[in-house]
């Protein structure tokens, strides 16, 4: 019981004001309340006004203890700091996502030696993806929360119940001070004071023989606004994870197909794809003539479709209905409905698509009508004059196994062959089978010929030849397309924006307040801002020399630099 | 070169020589408060003036050669390290001349000017041509991140100077006392750094001028599952090598002072090209950087913390705290704002991917919460005057290394290679 | 008011552990959205060479073993035989052994199919949807995925008979 009346007296202020646990100075009337602190001439520590935080309590229990923690700006900047430094050290080695095709366990001894070894088992090959990095980022934000809870709440509620009468030595020890006679009554230099002290744009309210002068308040969100910004910013780059929220994938597009894009209701069809270099005369003179090229323009004009119907059932042609056009360059991607495409790489190598040879008679060189033949999804059957041709075998990339056996050695169209079984008049009645090479070179190389006297046991006396360029479709080039979904991204800027303007408030404004009170034909003038201590004595000058007092700024300030 | 682009690199030069100028007007208008006859106050106000005009004389004709070479190359001039750090430099003069205004210090002027004609000799070491851009540098976000960026650190710069000048003022230089025996040490370091910048500089330009060349060809096999094929490289060095890049042959070797081949070779680590060459200059700007210190230390015949600190004399330590601490709280918004916001908005449109921890972002970051954790200190937990300075200088360093270190060391020595 | 502040402190300090630990646990199983061991196997619609359609659903209450396959990759061909041995032992007991092609023609798929005397169900992925969202890189990879729908275990390269058996059995059991 006595403790607790000597709880009591402690936090109890002169003025009759009963203040929390914590305060430093009276929140009414802004007297010390420390005994030891009322007998120092130093300068008083202003920080929210001197009001208790919100975590600080008489006996704090388990959860109090954490909350204290993370409310500390101490352990703030401490986990700041460490987080400067983690950050420093994934610097040191290239971090395992900026190579494509590694292996990590290997790749670091190798390139790096010893030390790469030692950077790669501490897991510092990953830094910010590890445990502890995302910890103090989690640590950063928890601290961000309760800090500015902590803060902004005993502050808010000092700057809106402000006394305008202010303990004397409230004044005299703020960072600026002006103490002096004044030789008009007090109410009147009061109100003289005001006019003048209003003309520069602060908001002024007197009581008598005392004043007190505001203005840039909102200055004071500032911080917290930043913290509120940062803490969206962290929840908008979590929830990027969220499933659903997020797609990411790379796709080729040869030029004139058009393509599903996996795990969407979209295709896209590369209309033309074009790459330009900058030519010799454009290049600086160290460049020229040293074989060097420079790209001007990678772009890709893009169609985007959307499915309609049948996109689930692939045992059926989708419905495809064009939703969008767009030239995609780098630094210019398609933005379709938060879909969006971005040109990311490219090659130039031409792709067969389909070809259309004629059947000739390789003796007389009869004509007998030519056919379509598509490289992928290639029909069964074909009728060409008075033959069939029917597609027994099919390979994308053809080669001979260790057994001699024909294979496909890689799912790409390089080496594409053909295996037909043809019947009609002049033949046998089971047909002669036909390999067919489109490309002249695989022709060459794999001697089609020979094969198919091999096969026939004779040759052939049937021929399938393309005349001429005109016969032959090509995609003449593939462009490779990052295409992204982020559906957190409004987020993550909404954030950004949000900080930018906490920055805006908190440093290009501050927060500026005078106060003033006259006993016995003495002024006392008290002064403080949040920032910019120059600017507010030379305000605080100019307004003095207005009431007739010649005053140096310098002599304005009360030091407290040093505390 | 077109008529409008030589103009201009004219107008970069003649910048350059307005600022040594406004330099030394500065230090006329700080040491000649001494001379005899005359009122030291009224002698400062009007020097000071003299070399404030002239240095704004030298901002008017840099933005006039910025300008000049925007029109003429048909892209803002911020896109390789010669534009960039021309840029930066003539960013640091409009940020001192913000806060000059503000304040009204001469004595800034002394040492914010030199950090502009340094950083305008840096620029002039790296190739000066006006490159076409490449795909992913044609954007306008692109510009805006940088130019904003390079405002925001420029600020930065001037915290630094008047931070630095804030030591310089308040570091006891007569002490013995072991604590200020360490402060002098820190100062006296700081000193360093800035002399190796500058012979840096030095000794590029004087290798430059005398047309120094070796050339070195290096031969790596790179073995990718039972195919090995070697690639060849050469690289020229415009400093005599003392140190050859690893496992290379001498394609030519220019003999210099009685020394016709390397000392030794690069170790295996630096396996790059270009990082024996680079490594090469860090060696020669140390010696010649200890050099150059020798003999100012030999002229001034004490410590250069303790030669330059009677210039301060007479200046209170609040202010230029103030100043310091004023210049990042302007600078760090707009660092923000520029070096980070636009550069997440440029990533996100170029590469779909507003954050990809490359070291370049990450060292941005490192600055960023450099000053984060300073502005926390500085208003949460008191740290004004020395610490508070301290941290100032510190951080300029930092920023300084993002803008060049990362470039050179860390992009450097494993991949590719910048011009210099 | 005391109370309700405590409470407060209590709700933002859970809600803080839980984003966290959502993130940490994220961020480190670092799977970028790819389907992981422990994960719920991606759905799928892809045509059959029986000329069905067929969804992951089908195969609910039934272990079921997904095997990418391509018919030039040769470690593929090779494991064609045990994935059809391990099909014929189990496809009385609810095991279904499934082959998913990775974007290959039809008639490719169903002469090899043929050739090597598969009778397992081989579905065509043509546009790589299904090779998408399980994340393939290399093949051939084959994915335990038990009754439930949960992945139990992702094999990359070559299976042979043994492993497969001790897996499907494993599979089976659990």
């Amino acid at each position: 019981m006595m403790k607790e009346v000597i709880a009591f007296k402690n936090t109890k202020c002169e003025c009759g004001h009963q203040n929390p646990v914590g305060t430093v100075l009276c929140e009414a009337c802004g007297r010390p309340l420390e005994e030891q602190d009322r007998e120092s001439n130093e300068v008083l520590e202003m920080r929210y006004d001197g009001m208790a935080r919100r975590s600080q309590r008489a006996n704090p229990n388990f959860i109090d203890r954490i909350w204290n923690f993370f409310s500390s700006v101490k352990i703030a900047v401490y986990m700041i700091i460490l987080t400067l430094l983690g950050s420093m050290l994934g610097t040191i080695f290239p971090q395992e996502n900026t190579f494509l095709n590694i292996d990590p366990s290997t790749y670091y001894k190798e390139t790096y030696g010893t030390a790469g070894w030692i950077y790669y088992k501490l897991g510092l090959s990953h830094t910010y993806e590890s445990w502890w990095f995302i910890l103090l980022l989690v640590m950063i934000g928890a601290s961000l929360v309760i800090c500015s809870l902590d803060r902004v709440l005993p502050l808010y509620k000092a700057l809106t119940k402000q006394r305008i009468l202010k303990h004397k030595q409230f004044l005299t020890r703020q960072r600026v001070v002006y103490q002096g006679p004044v030789e008009l009554e007090s109410k009147e230099w009061v109100e003289q004071a005001s006019v003048h002290i209003k003309k520069r744009g602060y908001r002024v309210h007197t009581l008598d023989n005392a004043l007190l002068a505001e203005k840039y308040r909102f200055s004071r969100w500032g911080p917290y606004v930043i913290h509120i910004g940062l803490i969206i910013f962290l929840l908008a780059v979590l929830a990027r994870g969220l499933p659903g929220l997020h797609m990411d994938q790379h796709v080729a597009f040869p030029e004139g197909e058009i393509k599903h894009i996996p795990n969407t209701s979209y295709y896209l069809k590369n209309e033309k794809f074009t790459v330009e270099y900058y030519s010799e005369q454009d290049l600086p003179k160290e460049f020229q003539g040293k074989n060097k090229v420079l790209p001007k323009l990678f772009k890709t004009q893009a169609t985007l479709y959307e499915c309609t119907a049948n996109c689930n059932d692939p045992s059926k042609q989708p419905t495809l209905k064009a939703v969008d056009h767009h030239n995609i360059e780098v630094n210019d991607p398609m933005d379709y409905k938060g879909l969006k495409a971005y040109q990311f790489d490219y090659d130039l190598t031409p792709v067969l698509r389909s070809v259309k040879p004629s059947l000739v008679d390789k003796k007389t060189g009869k004509d007998y009508g030519t056919f379509q033949l598509k490289i992928k999804d290639p029909e069964r059957n074909y009728k060409v004059g008075p033959y069939s041709l029917e597609l027994k075998e099919k390979y994308n990339d053809f080669g001979l196994d260790e057994n001699g056996q024909p294979v496909t050695k890689t799912p790409n169209p390089n080496a594409p062959a053909f295996l037909f079984l043809i019947k009609g008049p002049n033949l046998p009645a089971e047909g002669v089978h036909y390999f067919y090479f489109p490309k002249q070179i695989d022709k060459e190389r794999f001697q089609q010929d020979a094969i198919n006297a091999k096969m026939n046991g004779g040759s052939v006396p049937l021929e399938l030849d393309v005349k001429g360029m005109g016969n032959v479709d090509l995609s003449m080039s593939t462009t490779y397309l990052n295409i992204r979904v982020d559906k957190a991204m409004p987020f993550v800027w909404v954030g950004a924006a949000i900080v930018m303007l906490g920055l805006i408030l908190g440093f290009y404004w501050q927060h500026r307040r005078i106060w003033l009170r006259i006993d016995d034909g003495n002024l006392t003038l008290g002064a403080h801002t949040s920032k910019n201590w120059f600017g507010i004595r030379r305000e605080i000058a100019a307004i003095l020399r207005k009431m007739n007092l010649e005053v140096d700024e310098k002599s304005l300030d009360n030091g407290g630099n040093h505390s | 070169m077109s008529g409008l682009l030589n103009f201009s690199s004219n107008m970069f030069v003649v910048a350059f020589f307005l600022y040594c100028a406004a330099f030394i007007l500065f230090a006329v208008a700080i040491m000649g408060r001494r001379w005899s006859n005359r009122d030291p106050e009224s002698h400062r106000r009007k020097w000071g003036n003299i070399a404030f005009g002239v240095s704004s004389l030298g901002l008017v004709l840099e933005l006039t050669y910025f300008f000049t070479r925007w029109a003429g190359g048909g892209h803002i001039p911020v896109s390789n390290m010669y534009e960039f750090m021309s840029f930066l430099s003539m960013m640091v003069m409009v940020a001192f001349t913000v806060v000059y205004l503000i304040y009204r210090k001469t004595i800034l002027g002394l040492f914010a000017v030199p950090i502009t004609i340094i950083i305008m000799a840096y620029a002039a070491v790296f190739p000066q041509e006006v490159q076409p851009l490449i795909p992913s540098l044609q954007s306008y976000w692109l510009k805006i991140h940088v130019t904003m960026a390079a405002a925001g650190e420029s600020f930065f710069a001037i915290a630094f100077a008047a931070g630095f000048m804030y030591l310089l003022r308040t570091v006891n230089f007569s002490s013995t006392d072991k604590k200020d025996r360490r402060q002098q040490r820190w100062v006296e370091i700081v000193f360093f750094s800035i002399i190796l910048v500058i012979s840096f500089i030095i000794t590029v330009f004087a290798f430059r001028a005398a047309g120094y060349e070796s050339v070195f060809t290096q031969t790596k096999a790179s073995g990718t599952a039972g195919q090995t094929t070697s690639v060849t490289q050469t690289v020229e060095y415009k400093l005599p090598p003392i140190v050859a890049p690893y496992q290379s042959k001498i394609e030519s070797y220019q003999p210099f002072l009685g020394m016709t081949k390397p000392l030794f070779s690069a170790p295996s680590w630096m396996n790059g090209i270009n990082a024996g060459r680079k490594f090469n200059t860090i060696i020669w700007t140390v010696i010649s950087g200890i050099i150059l210190y020798g003999i100012l230390r030999l002229i001034a015949r004490k410590p250069l913390g303790r030669a330059a600190s009677p210039f301060l004399d007479g200046i209170d330590p609040d202010d230029l705290d103030e100043i310091s601490y004023r210049a990042i709280a302007i600078g760090f918004p707009i660092f923000t704002l520029g070096a980070l916001i636009f550069a997440m908005i440029w990533a996100q449109v170029a590469w779909g991917r507003f954050w990809g921890w490359d070291p370049k972002e990450v060292w941005a970051l490192i600055c960023w919460l450099f000053y984060s954790a300073y502005l926390h200190l500085r208003l949460s937990r008191g740290w004004q005057g020395r610490q508070s300075s301290w941290l100032s200088v510190l951080g300029f360093l930092v920023v300084m290394f993002t803008l060049v270190g990362v470039n050179l060391v860390i992009a450097g020595l494993h991949s590719y290679a910048g011009t210099n | 008011m005391g109370k309700s502040r405590k409470k407060v402190q209590i709700i933002i300090l859970l809600l803080i552990v839980i984003l966290g630990g959502y993130a940490i646990t994220t961020q480190v199983s670092g799977s970028n959205g790819k389907p992981t061991e422990g994960s719920k196997a991606p759905n799928f619609d892809l045509l059959g060479l029986d000329g069905k359609v067929h969804t992951l659903d089908e195969y609910k209450g039934k272990a079921l073993v997904v095997n990418f396959w391509g018919t030039w990759c040769e470690p593929c061909v090779k494991e064609m035989p045990a994935l059809q041995a391990q099909y014929d032992k189990w496809k009385d007991k609810d095991v279904v052994i499934v082959g998913i092609n990775a974007g290959e023609d039809k008639m490719a798929v169903e002469n090899f199919v043929k050739q090597v005397h598969v009778s397992f169900p081989v579905m065509l992925d043509p546009e790589k949807d299904a090779i998408q969202s399980y994340g393939i890189s290399p093949l051939p990879t084959t994915f335990f995925v038990s009754p439930n729908g949960k992945i139990n275990k992702i094999h990359l390269g070559q299976l042979d008979l043994q492993t497969l058996d001790q897996q499907i059995e494993e599979l089976v059991n659990s």
